[in-house]
C-alpha cells in the first residue's frame, strides 16, 4: 500500500491528513519506526493515532503518561494476589502433594498482567501502539522506552525476553512540557503536527459535522482561522473549532451573525484563558468576522515624548 | 548545473548527491548520523519514482529531530536540491560543483537496486558505498558552501544581538538551564517521595502491602525536599541602556522558562512582565514598551527597588532568594537612597548580583555606597559573558 492509498484510508477512517504526513505514516510503517508526533494541543495527535488505528483495522494499545509512570503501570506487573492464593490453594488441597509447587510454576504468563506495552509486543494481531505525552513521564521512563522501541521486546527477568510477533505500530506525542532526551527522538521518524490550513480545516468540520450547513461551517472556520493569528495565550486548536461549530448549530445559526453579542456567549468554546476572553471584546469580535487585519497596539499608538531617561 | 551538464553525467552518484545533503543538514545543526543517512536512501528506494513529491516529507520525517529542525527544513532542502529556485544566493564564477538532480538521484538508486538479482544484496552494496563516499561528500560540500558566501564557523557569542539566529536562542536556553541547575538548593521542612530516601514512609508502605496481603514487598521512602530559590530579575530599560534592554530581556526570558525566575522592568517606576515572557510571542518587546510608555523621564533604581521589596516581591523574597539588578547604575534618586533600599532586600536574606553591560563595574556615587550589599558585579554585554559568568552564578 502507498501513501495515497493510506491517506484515503485515513480520509474514510474520518482523520484529514495532509500529503506529507499521510506519507511520514507510510514510511514509518515501512521502516518499522516509531513516529514522534509533536505540536500544540488540539491539532489533532491523538486523533491521528485513532484514525490511524480504524483505517488499518488495528487493535489500538493506548499508553498514557503521567509524572512519575513506572514500570508496573507501563509494561508488566506480577499479580502478587493470585500468586499467594496459588500457594494457599497449593497447602490446603493435597497435603501429601505429588507434585510440589515450585517457584518458576508461579512465575508463567499467567500470573503476569499485562500493561498496555507488553500488550502491544504480545499481541497476536498487529496494532497500534499509542504513547501518549511522553513527555510528562520522568527520564528514567524514557530511557526503558528505548530498548521496547528500538528492538521492540522487554526483558521480564523472571521469564527472559519477549520479542515482538508483529511490530506494532508505534505513535508518541509530544506537547513539549519538558524537552525529550536526543536518544529517544533518533529513534523516531518525527512529525511537527501544525494547525491546519483554511481548507484543510472546513474539510475537516465537514467531515465531523455533515449536518452543519455549509456557510456557517466556512464563515466560523475562516474566523477561527484569523482568531489563532491574534496574540492569545492559548490559541484554540481543531477540536475548539468543532467545539464551537457544533454549539453554533445547535444554536440554529445557518451562518455567523452580524451582531457580535450573539456570538459573545459561544466564545467560551474558543478561550479557555480570562486574559483570552479580556482581550477578545465584542469590537474586535466584530473586526475578526469582518476579515480585518490585527494590528498591533504599540504599534499605531504615537510615540510618547516622555519615554526618555537614564 | 545546465542541464547539459546533467546530460553528460547521467548517475551523478546517487550516494554522493545524498551524503552530501546530510553534510549540508549536520552544518545547519541537524543531528544527521549515518544511521539517518542510511534511513534516507532506503525511504528513496522504497519511493516509487512517480511520486517524488513525497521524497520531501519522508526524508524531512528522517532528518529532523525537533520543532526547530522541521522549521528550517524547507529552506536547506530547497538550498541544496533546488538552488535555481533561492532567490537572492551569490553566484562565484571558477569552481563549479557537480550538478544535483533529485529525480536522477532517486532514479539511479532504483536502478541500482533493480539491477540486483538479490535483494538483500542490493541494499546492502550501496549502504557501503555511501559509507565510503561520506568524508569525500563533505569535503565537497564544505567547499562548495563557503562559495556561497556562508563560512563553516561563525562568531555566534560576539555578534551584535540585534540579529539572533535560533542557534543562539538555544545556546541561551542551554546556559540559562545549567546556571538554574546550578542555583543551590536549599533544604526544606517537607519531605517528598524518593526510591532511595532514607526514611520509611510507614502509611504508605502499608498502602501498598495490601494488594500483596499484607507482606511489605514495596517499601515506600521519603527523603527531604530541596527547592531552588526563587530569582527575581529586574531589567533597567532606561533610555540610557536602550541598546542593551533587548539582550537583557531575552536572557530574563530564558530564566522565566528555565528556573521560573519573575521578572521586572523599570526606568522611573517598576512593572512585571513575568506574565509576557511566559508567552512565545514576536511582539514581546512592544507589549514591554506599551508596559513602561508613561513612565516619563529618568531612572530611579532606589525608587523602583523600593517598588519592588514593598509591593511587588512580598513573602516570596526570603532567606536564599536570588535578586539580579540588569542594570548601568546611573540613579536619578539621592545617592543613599539606592543603598537604603538595597539594604532592605539584603535584610531580608536575599543575596544581589548586579550585571551590567560595561566593562568596568558601575562607579556612580549611588552604586560606590551599596558596594558591601552586592554580592557579585557580573559584566554582561553579550552571550559570551553569560558563557564565562556561569561559574560565579550559583
Amino acid at each position: 500500500m502507498d501513501d495515497q492509498a493510506l491517506r484515503e484510508q485515513l480520509q474514510l477512517a474520518g482523520y484529514i491528513a495532509d500529503e506529507g504526513l499521510a506519507t511520514t505514516l507510510w514510511l514509518a510503517d515501512e521502516l518499522a519506526r516509531p513516529l514522534l508526533v509533536e505540536g500544540d494541543a488540539g491539532v489533532g495527535k491523538t486523533a491521528l493515532a485513532l484514525a490511524m488505528a480504524r483505517a488499518r483495522g488495528r487493535r489500538l494499545v493506548r499508553l498514557q503518561c503521567h509524572e512519575g509512570i513506572d514500570l508496573s503501570q507501563a509494561a508488566y506487573e506480577w499479580n502478587y494476589g493470585r500468586q499467594l492464593l496459588a500457594i494457599r490453594l497449593h497447602e490446603t488441597a493435597d497435603a501429601s502433594a505429588a507434585e510440589r509447587l515450585r517457584e518458576t510454576d508461579l512465575f508463567t504468563r499467567e500470573y503476569l498482567l499485562e500493561r498496555p506495552l507488553l500488550q502491544a509486543i504480545a499481541s497476536e494481531q498487529p496494532c497500534v501502539l499509542l504513547i501518549d505525552e511522553v513527555d510528562r513521564a520522568d527520564e528514567a521512563f524514557e530511557a526503558f522506552l528505548l530498548e521496547v522501541l528500538s528492538d521492540y521486546q522487554i526483558t521480564v527477568p523472571e521469564l527472559g525476553t519477549l520479542t515482538a510477533r508483529h511490530i506494532p505500530q508505534v505513535l508518541l506525542t509530544s506537547n513539549g512540557t519538558r524537552e525529550l532526551s536526543d536518544a529517544l527522538r533518533r529513534r523516531c521518524l518525527y512529525h511537527w503536527l501544525d494547525y491546519p490550513t483554511l481548507a484543510r480545516e472546513i474539510a475537516i468540520v465537514r467531515a465531523t459535522l455533515p449536518e452543519a450547513e455549509a456557510t456557517l461551517i466556512d464563515q466560523s472556520v475562516a474566523f477561527v482561522q484569523r482568531l489563532r493569528r491574534e496574540d492569545l495565550g492559548k490559541t484554540p486548536g481543531v477540536a475548539e473549532t468543532l467545539d464551537w461549530v457544533r454549539a453554533l448549530h445547535k444554536l440554529r445559526f445557518t451562518d455567523l451573525p452580524e451582531d457580535p453579542d450573539g456570538l459573545m456567549a459561544t466564545l467560551g468554546c474558543l478561550l479557555k484563558t480570562r486574559d483570552d476572553r479580556f482581550q477578545i471584546g465584542p469590537d474586535r469580535v466584530r473586526q475578526l468576522c469582518e476579515g480585518r487585519r490585527s494590528v498591533g497596539v504599540a504599534e499605531k499608538a504615537p510615540q510618547p515624548a516622555a519615554a526618555s531617561g537614564g | 548545473m545546465s542541464t547539459t551538464t546533467i546530460r553528460t553525467m547521467p548517475t551523478a552518484q546517487p550516494l554522493a548527491a545524498i551524503a552530501g545533503f546530510a553534510a549540508l543538514l549536520r552544518d545547519h545543526g541537524l543531528s544527521v548520523g549515518i544511521a539517518e543517512q542510511q534511513a534516507m536512501v532506503r525511504a528513496a528506494q522504497a519511493v516509487p519514482l512517480r511520486r517524488l513529491r513525497s521524497i520531501e516529507a519522508a526524508w524531512r520525517a528522517i532528518a529532523c529531530h525537533d520543532a526547530q529542525a522541521w522549521r528550517r527544513w524547507p529552506e536547506l532542502f530547497e538550498r541544496y536540491w533546488h538552488p535555481q529556485r533561492v532567490t537572492g544566493r551569490v553566484k562565484v564564477s571558477g569552481q563549479t560543483r557537480p550538478a544535483r538532480d533529485l529525480r536522477q538521484v532517486v532514479q539511479s538508486l532504483h536502478d541500482a537496486m533493480d539491477g540486483h538479482s538479490q535483494p538483500p544484496r542490493s541494499r546492502q552494496a550501496p549502504m557501503d558505498a555511501a559509507l565510503d563516499d561520506t568524508a569525500t561528500a563533505n569535503d565537497e560540500a564544505a567547499g562548495s558552501q563557503a562559495q556561497g558566501g556562508a563560512s563553516r564557523t561563525e562568531a555566534l557569542h560576539d555578534r551584535a544581538l540585534s540579529q539572533w539566529l535560533p542557534q543562539d536562542l538555544s545556546t541561551l536556553q542551554r546556559l540559562a538551564e545549567r546556571i538554574a541547575d546550578q542555583l543551590s538548593r536549599r533544604l526544606t521542612r517537607r519531605w517528598h517521595d524518593d526510591a532511595q530516601g532514607r526514611r520509611l514512609d510507614v502509611r504508605r508502605t502499608l498502602r501498598a502491602s495490601l494488594r500483596t496481603g499484607g507482606v511489605p514487598v514495596h517499601p515506600a521512602w521519603r527523603t527531604p525536599r530541596r527547592e531552588r530559590p526563587r530569582l527575581f530579575v529586574l531589567v533597567d530599560v532606561s533610555r540610557s541602556m536602550e541598546t542593551h534592554a533587548q539582550l537583557f530581556l531575552r536572557i530574563a526570558r530564558a530564566f522565566v522558562g528555565a528556573a521560573s525566575a519573575r521578572v521586572f522592568v523599570f526606568h522611573t517606576r517598576l512593572a512585571e512582565v513575568t506574565p509576557l515572557l511566559q508567552r512565545d510571542s514576536a511582539a514581546v518587546q512592544e507589549k514591554i514598551n506599551a508596559v513602561t510608555a508613561g513612565f516619563g523621564g529618568g531612572t530611579r533604581i532606589a525608587t523602583s527597588v523600593s517598588d519592588f521589596v514593598g509591593v511587588h516581591a512580598g513573602a516570596q523574597l526570603g532567606r536564599g532568594s536570588r535578586v539580579w539588578i540588569l542594570s548601568d547604575g546611573f540613579d536619578a534618586d539621592p545617592p543613599q537612597a539606592l543603598a537604603e533600599q538595597l539594604q532592605r532586600v539584603r535584610g531580608r536574606g536575599a543575596r544581589i548580583t548586579w550585571f551590567h553591560p560595561t566593562e568596568q563595574a558601575p562607579a556612580s556615587q549611588a552604586m560606590q555606597a551599596c558596594r558591601g550589599l552586592i554580592e557579585r558585579y557580573v559584566r554582561l554585554h553579550s552571550l559570551r559573558d553569560l558563557a564565562l559568568a556561569v561559574p560565579q552564578l550559583h
